[in-house]
This record gives C-alpha cells, sequence and structure tokens, in this order.
C-alpha cells in the first residue's frame, strides 16, 4: 500500500486526533497527474475525524502531485516548504491546513534530541 | 522612520526602503527595495525628468505606512532655483501605491519626458546583503498594453511585480515614460499601482484568503487612531516620558505583523523592517512587556504559536514535540530548504516562556477560556522541557543544533557566537545549558501548576508541577552559584563546569523568581553595582571579564529589552530603588533617541561619553526595545493583577514627577494609576 493510502486509511482508523481536538472544518485532497485527479475528503469535527474519497465541496481545498503528497504523507517532504515553492496550493481556510499539516509524519530518518532519548525517536 | 539616510514604510510584512528621494537602487550596502512575503519585488525604482536624476528638499514620513518626498531636478550641489516642483507621495497597504504630482512655476509652458526606471532581482530576504550571482530560477520582464510584469520564476515558485499607470505611459522592459506638455502654473499628475503576488500552479495568489487588518490608506489611518484611542492615556509632567510612551505606541503599531494562516488577525513582529515576521522569543517577550497596555496582542500571539508547536521530531528544523518555534519565513530560501523557517524551531527559551505569557495573560485578562483552549499545548511545551531539553540527563534545558549546516548554535536570546563564555574567555562545547533559561522552566512549573489547579481541573499535575520546580530552584541554586563571586553562572557546560562570567542574565533570574531569598540581595547589588551598571543600565557582560567590550553585541553592550525585565525581577524581590535607578537610566537614554530605543548601545560609562552611543544595527522600530519603556512604567509604577483586581504600588524616582495612567483595561474593567516621583536614586548610586 502506498503512504497517502496508508496516511488517509491509519487517520480514518484512528478516528479522533487530538491535534485537532479544536479544530472543525472540511478539507479536500485533490492529486493531480495528466487528466486525472483523485481525491481525499476530510471531515473533522473537534477532533473526530471521517475520511472519504468523495469529490465534494470543502473549506480547504489542497492540490498538488501525487509524487509529492506521497513523500508528504511519508513524512520525506514537508508541507508548509512545499506551499510556499508552489509545489502544493491551498484555497479556502489556510488555517485548517496549518492545523492538519501537523499531524503529518516527521522525517523517518530523523535522529531527534540526542542522548537520553535516542531509542525513543525510532 | 528614517534612519541611515533611508526611508522607510511598511504594512504588515509588506515594505519600502528608499533613498531621501523615494528612489530605490539597491546594493549589497544599501539594500533598499520594495519587499513582500520576505522577497524584494523591487531592487530598481528611479524617476528622471529630461533624463536627469532629482534633488530631495525635503520628506515627510507622514505615518509609518505612508511618505511624501517634495523633489526638484538637479543636484544639490548648484543654487536651486527650480521651476519645477515634483510630489512623490506613496503608501503600503497590501500593494504599494505611489502619486507623482507635477507643478510648473515658470512663465513659460514646458514639455518634459517623465521617465521611471524599474526592475526587480527577486532577491530572498536572506540574500540582500550579498552579491547576488546565482539565482537558480529564470528573472523576467514582460510588457503588456497597460501594464508592466516584472517576474521571477523557479519551478512552480512564481513571483510577480505588475505596475500600472492610471496616465497612459508607454512601456518597456526596463521600466515606463510619458510626454508631457504644462503650461504655466499647470499641473500633472499620475498614480501608479504596484501589485506583487506570489503566485502557484493553479494561478492562485498565496495570500488570497488572508483579509490584511488594513488595505486602503483611510482604513489604515483608522486603524492606527483606534489602536491608540484603546490604550491608556498617560499623562505626565515628565515630557520626555510622555512623547516616548508615544512613540512606542505607533512603533508597536507598525509592528503588527499579520501571519498567512491566521485570518487577519496581528501579533508583534521582531524589528522593522528586516524581522517582521513570527519570532517565538521575540513576540512572547514583547507581549509580556506590553500586557498591561495592549492586551490583544497576547491574545494572538498565544494562538498563532500553539497552532505552530511543534509536533514531530525534524532534525534540518530543529523540531521536537512540544517545542515552540523560533522564526519563520515565507522567501525562496525557507521555500527551497537552503534555510530552515519553514519555520525554524532552534529556540530553547520560547518553549517554557509560551507558558509564561499564557498565565501571565490570565492574570491580568480574566481570560480564562484561552487558557482552557490551549490546555494541550501548555502541557506539550511543559512536557518538552523534561523530555526533550534535558540533553544532558541533570534536569536542566541545554541545546545543541541538530542542524549543523544552517541552524543556530546558540538558542538562547544572546544568540551571537561568541556570547557564551568561561572567565578565561574560552568558549564551552556543547550541549549548554544558559541560567536564564532555567528560571524561565522555573517560572513556567510555577505557573503551569496554578493554570493546572484553577483551570485545569488536575491539582495531581499541580503538585508534580510545583515539586518538580521546587527541585529545579534547590539544583540551581546549587550548581549556578559561583562561590567566589556571589553570583549566577552565566551557564554550565556538559560537565557541568560553570562560565563563571559575570552577566545580565542573573536579572532574568530574579524575574523568574528561582533566586533563593538569602541570595537575592547580593544578585541586586552586582546589578547596580560598578561592574555592570553604566549609568544608563545594565550590560550584559560586566567591565573587567576577558571577553568584555562596550560595543560587544552580546559581551558588553546594554540593550534596553534586557533591562526592563531586570527590573521587573529587581521589583518582584522588593527591591524597588534598584529597580527604579535602572527604569530612570534607560528612560533617560530613550530621550536621546527622540523616544525610541534601540536594539543596544554602548557599554560605557555615562559619564564618559555624556550619551548614549548606539550599536550599529539595521533594525529599528524593534519590537522588544519598542516594549521597554511600558515595561518600565508597569515596573515603576508596582501595576500588578491581585486578586481579581489591580494593585498600584508606585516607587518612582523623584525627576519623574507626577504620572497618571489611566484606563488601564484589565479584568477589573478599566482603572487609573497616580504616581508622584519621592525616590532619590542618584544618593543610592553614588
Amino acid at each position: 500500500m502506498d503512504a497517502t493510502t496508508r496516511f488517509f486509511e491509519e487517520i480514518d482508523r484512528r478516528g479522533y486526533e487530538p491535534r485537532l481536538a479544536k479544530t472543525a472544518g472540511t478539507m479536500r485532497v485533490d492529486l493531480q497527474e495528466g487528466p486525472h485527479t483523485t481525491h481525499w475528503f476530510l471531515r473533522i469535527e473537534h477532533g473526530q475525524i471521517a475520511v472519504t474519497r468523495e469529490n465534494q465541496e470543502a473549506d480547504t481545498v489542497i492540490g498538488t502531485s501525487p509524487g509529492l503528497f506521497e513523500d508528504i504523507a511519508a513524512g520525506r517532504e514537508h508541507g508548509i516548504a512545499a506551499i510556499l515553492r508552489g509545489d502544493m496550493t491551498v484555497s479556502g481556510d489556510a488555517r485548517l491546513l496549518v492545523q492538519v499539516e501537523r499531524i503529518f509524519p516527521g522525517d523517518p530518518d530523523a535522529r531527534g534530541p540526542r542522548r537520553k532519548f535516542e531509542r525513543e525517536v525510532r | 522612520m528614517a534612519s541611515n539616510g533611508t526611508i522607510r514604510i511598511l504594512d504588515g510584512n509588506t515594505f519600502v526602503v528608499s533613498e531621501d528621494t523615494g528612489d530605490i537602487e539597491a546594493t549589497p550596502s544599501e539594500p533598499t527595495g520594495l519587499f513582500s512575503l520576505d522577497t524584494r519585488f523591487l531592487s530598481k525604482w528611479v524617476l528622471t525628468v529630461n533624463g536627469e536624476r532629482l534633488n530631495a528638499l525635503s520628506f515627510d514620513d507622514l505615518q509609518y505606512y505612508e511618505a511624501r518626498f517634495f523633489l526638484v531636478p538637479g543636484m544639490a550641489t548648484h543654487y536651486i532655483d527650480a521651476k519645477l516642483s515634483i510630489i512623490r507621495e506613496r503608501a503600503v497597504g497590501g500593494s504599494f501605491r505611489e502619486q507623482i504630482i507635477i507643478l510648473n512655476h515658470d512663465e513659460k509652458p514646458v514639455d518634459l519626458e517623465i521617465r521611471i526606471d524599474a526592475g526587480s532581482d527577486f532577491a530572498d530576504l536572506f540574500q540582500v546583503k550579498d552579491e547576488i550571482l546565482n539565482k537558480k530560477g529564470e528573472i523576467y520582464s514582460e510588457v503588456e498594453a497597460d501594464c508592466l510584469r516584472l517576474g521571477y520564476r523557479r519551478g512552480n515558485f512564481v513571483r510577480e511585480t505588475a505596475i500600472v499607470s492610471s496616465a497612459p505611459a508607454r512601456y518597456d522592459r526596463e521600466g515606463f515614460a510619458y510626454s508631457i506638455h504644462l503650461e504655466p502654473n499647470e499641473q500633472w499628475e499620475t498614480r501608479i499601482d504596484v501589485h506583487t503576488t506570489a503566485v502557484g500552479p493553479g494561478g492562485r495568489d498565496l495570500r488570497l484568503g488572508v483579509s490584511t487588518h488594513s488595505a486602503e490608506r483611510l482604513a489604515l489611518q483608522h486603524d492606527l487612531e483606534k489602536w491608540i484611542n484603546d490604550a491608556p492615556k498617560l499623562n505626565s509632567q515628565h515630557e520626555a516620558l510622555a512623547s516616548t510612551y508615544r512613540r512606542s505606541l505607533v512603533d508597536l503599531a507598525a509592528l503588527r505583523f499579520s501571519p498567512l494562516s491566521l485570518g487577519g488577525a496581528t501579533l508583534p513582529a521582531a524589528g522593522l523592517p528586516w524581522f517582521m515576521t513570527m519570532f517565538g522569543r521575540d513576540s512572547i517577550l514583547t507581549c509580556l512587556q506590553t500586557l498591561p497596555f495592549t492586551p490583544a496582542l497576547s491574545k494572538t500571539t498565544l494562538r498563532i504559536l500553539a497552532s505552530l508547536q511543534g509536533a514531530r521530531f525534524d532534525d534540518f528544523r530543529d523540531e521536537d514535540p512540544g517545542r515552540i518555534l523560533h522564526e519563520m519565513r515565507y522567501g525562496e530560501t525557507a521555500a527551497f530548504e537552503e534555510q530552515p523557517h519553514s519555520p525554524y524551531y532552534g529556540s530553547v527559551d520560547a518553549t517554557p516562556l509560551f507558558v509564561v505569557l499564557l498565565d501571565e495573560y490570565e492574570r491580568w485578562t480574566g481570560d480564562a477560556a484561552l487558557v482552557k483552549e490551549l490546555e494541550q499545548e501548555s502541557r506539550a511545551a511543559l512536557r518538552w522541557i523534561d523530555e526533550y531539553a534535558d540533553l544532558v540527563g541533570t534536569g536542566y534545558i541545554w541545546y545543541e543544533r541538530r542542524n549543523t549546516d544552517t541552524g543556530l548554535e546558540n538558542q538562547c536570546w544572546k544568540d551571537s557566537w561568541d556570547s557564551i563564555s568561561y572567565s578565561d574567555g574560552k568558549l564551552p562545547p556543547f550541549p549548554r545549558a544558559t541560567c536564564e533559561v532555567q528560571g524561565y522552566a522555573y517560572d513556567a512549573k510555577v505557573r503551569g501548576a496554578r493554570l493546572a489547579r484553577e483551570f485545569w481541573n488536575d491539582p495531581a499535575y499541580a503538585d508534580q508541577l510545583e515539586q518538580e520546580a521546587r527541585q529545579l530552584k534547590e539544583r540551581f541554586n546549587r550548581d549556578f552559584w559561583v562561590e567566589d563571586g556571589e553570583y549566577f553562572a552565566l551557564a554550565l557546560d556538559p560537565d557541568g563546569r560553570q562560565c563563571d562570567v559575570l552577566s545580565s542574565n542573573i536579572g532574568h533570574l530574579l524575574w523568574s523568581g528561582i533566586v533563593s531569598h538569602e541570595r537575592a540581595e547580593k544578585i541586586a547589588q552586582h546589578l547596580v553595582g560598578p561592574r555592570l551598571f553604566s549609568g544608563w543600565g545594565v550590560r550584559t557582560l560586566a567591565e573587567g571579564e576577558i571577553r568584555y567590550n562596550p560595543i560587544g553585541y552580546h559581551n558588553g553592550t546594554i540593550w534596553p529589552f534586557d533591562n526592563s525585565f531586570i527590573a521587573w525581577g529587581l521589583r518582584r524581590y522588593d527591591f524597588a530603588e534598584e529597580a527604579a535607578i535602572i527604569a530612570s537610566g534607560i528612560l533617560d537614554a530613550a530621550t536621546y533617541f527622540s523616544g525610541r530605543l534601540p536594539e543596544a548601545f554602548g557599554g560605557y560609562q555615562r559619564e564618559l561619553t555624556k550619551f548614549p552611543v548606539e550599536y550599529p544595527t539595521a533594525c529599528s522600530p524593534q519590537a522588544w526595545s519598542t516594549g521597554t519603556p511600558l515595561l518600565l512604567l508597569r515596573t515603576m509604577l508596582g501595576l500588578e493583577p491581585h486578586e481579581g483586581h489591580l494593585s498600584v504600588d508606585p516607587r518612582l524616582p523623584v525627576g519623574m514627577g507626577r504620572i497618571e495612567v489611566l484606563d488601564i483595561p484589565g479584568r477589573w474593567g478599566r482603572v487609573d494609576a497616580f504616581a508622584r516621583g519621592r525616590l532619590e536614586v542618584h544618593n543610592l548610586i553614588d
């Protein structure tokens, strides 16, 4: 399974994300490749999250390529840097994106603070 | 807002730095330009009449967002008997607008060629002081029927400047021109709009959906008037104090910055113009200084910093879960990860100070809802102190950057490379634990305990935090105390060895309350003693230390913001006279800068130079220097929220005369404070 699908299915399976407890809104991720666009639709209600593949109107719409999103979902690329670069676009409520960006995974090779915490970082 | 012969106007993080004629001709040593989103959108903007440059008779920076230039043809070297006047009026507010008015005073008609040369190098703010040789993308210039479009493209990263004139102009790739005929006493004018855009692949602007707090001139003017009206009124016999207060309020208004992700709410940016962005440390400390006067800034600062709190491990950005950001940038180097500011987290004080500000904010405003809203983030910040910042495992906050390429070596407020040293002048290895940060951690735990008990309904957590705070205080007073000098060491090295120099950092320890009672008097004596106190303020490093230099950035200069927290600390331990000595020294210094305190000034003895020698920096006003007079006022008046009301316990030097501060906002509604100078501070220094 690709990292994108794993990322969204994992969120949907957990159903609750404490870091989004103060957030409410809908967000659609459009992954465009040539004429083909796949959609992920997130409904967030104070931490409760439901994920579907629907293509419907949302408060925030994110657009990027499936390849870049795959790297973001795997922690290899950084969401905010991608937006600043123009490789990912946002329309609608940017605040929602800033909140959701926080739940993207970190770099799998990150060392984290050294000494005591070497093991936890892995 | 003139400094070093340049004129600056701004709105949010869009600003213009120009020569006194209004012209822009950027060079590495004169980094003028139109800037927005940390990118330069105009590096050339030169007005000529009949091929001749213009000469400034005068300029007028009316408000922080607008300026007016009165110009005549020819250079200043010969007698000016101009038959033409040229007026340039400009403002920023979302975009940049310039009105050009030309008047013919001659008795004969004239024919004129008016031209503006326009160009942009689209430099990242981090690059403006370098020769830019290797831009990775492509710079272009497109002429349209009614517009000149300058642009820069690197992959999907596109920044464009669109220039449109209201009077018909001839556009070419390097600018635009007009041929005009003016009868005697006739005038001609045009309005030029310069729009900056950050375009994504879908053609959408990065900033769409962000309502700036102000766009048009009238709205900006109204906004500034409201800002001043909402703040408490200061009446004082001490005229300089009243004008310093007003200067601070206006500068604070100019320093408000509206992040892209906050929907138009504002927080204080660090400094104008190069630091018009979010800085964790600077924004929080400025909020702490200004809370009694402009509490709304604190609420937005806490919210935005919470929303960008670290969530994972990122070695490039020095990010950990719970860590509060250091600096956010929007330019090309951040976008392409050549710099880590997207955002960068390499600061160790912003995280404990976040909790300190939340508690102080509630004590003033009674806004319990915000304390509840930010419970999770406060707990994460407190957890970061013990779980991720204790790199040595000895119960202190340490720092050592993981981004060894572009990260910050010193992650405390004294962030220059040589700011932390032993008394033999050598620099310690990493990790380092500076003393003031341990004080902030102590204060964060004590205040966190109050929040847990009163608002989060978690007395067990409160007890735990209080116990941790007690242990930290005990440990700190043992490990950092320099026995023979009788003060606290600046820092510890990873082996626990003391960086045993005498520094201003000990004053922050009083502010945080970590100093054991019996040692406080000794610390107070050092702070107003001859090695640290110059007569104007407390030096960052004491005279007599090997690295002491009266103009050493963090090794001897005097930082007004540093002094404001030191004065607050002295009052906390009931050294009101010592606090007043420092407050009056810094406020006296402010009068030499027309009420606008610089970032730092020289540590020379007051009797030696008679005036404070400004440290040359590019940034003025600086947020925490702007906040300094407000915190000093609070300190001298002894303003303290106490069981739901405001207590006032003034201890003013005689020279201050009578001061009244009217309509201080807070949980009590609006309250007035009155004070009269009674302390003979000069006797205390002699």
